[in-house]
């Protein structure tokens, strides 16, 4: 049944895999991020801007955390390379 | 419709912080923010139950995750009614999934606590009042 494993789900971890494409779980809570912070700060609501804002915001912070994964990648060959 | 006393306003601006933890979101639909809202409620219910879902709702540890618990439980105190279900500790958690899980449901407690430090400071502002007098002035 579709359902009931759907609510196993939440009782069962998922299969996470310690990899580098684990770290791609980290732009869905950037966007989430993004989107409370920007729904929060805006003084007037209207859609278009407030969805502009979202996404020039999640690609900011991603590509904030994509050069320091990179920048501490870099140190850490460097020191032990 | 009379403005409010201080103490009506004080009474109001708790009621507003109470219903935002309760609810996400909920806050903001009290003083008339109805986008911000669903927004909002969406956001941080669906993050929440990312987590969940990765994670198992064994993420939720009073016990042997406490620090963790405390911003998992600003997300709502519903979340405490769930501590008590895992509180045996019978759901599996572990590995990567646990601590996707674990800061998903997290980052949504923390989101929480944002929106409502939000609503409380538009109530504060008085957004959901009538200002002015005029209506009483003309009736």
């Amino acid at each position: 049944m579709p359902e009931s494993s759907l609510l196993a789900g939440f009782i069962a971890p998922l299969e996470v895999h310690t990899n580098p494409q684990s770290l791609l779980w980290m732009f869905p809570l950037l966007l989430s991020i993004a989107i409370i912070y920007k729904a929060t700060k805006l003084r007037v609501l209207f859609w278009k801007r407030f969805i502009r804002e979202v996404v020039v915001l999640f690609i900011t912070i991603s590509l904030f955390m994509i050069a320091v994964g990179v920048g501490l990648n870099v140190l850490v060959w460097y020191l032990t390379g | 419709m009379k403005p409010r006393s201080p103490t009506e306003h004080a009474f109001f601006m708790v009621t507003v912080g109470l219903l935002a933890w309760a609810i996400p979101g909920a806050g903001h639909f009290l003083i008339g923010e109805r986008r911000r809202a669903i927004i909002i409620f969406l956001t941080i219910a669906l993050t929440f139950a990312t987590g969940l879902y990765v994670g198992s709702i064994g993420v939720i540890d009073p016990v042997n995750a406490r620090p963790w618990y405390i911003a998992q439980i600003m997300t709502s105190p519903l979340v405490g009614v769930l501590a008590n279900v895992t509180r045996s500790g019978q759901y599996a958690v572990y590995g990567r999934a646990a601590d996707v899980g674990q800061i998903y449901t997290s980052i949504a407690g923390m989101l929480n606590l944002l929106c409502i430090l939000s609503a409380v400071y538009m109530a504060y502002q008085g957004r959901g009042e009538v200002i002015g007098t005029e209506e009483d002035e003309h009736a």
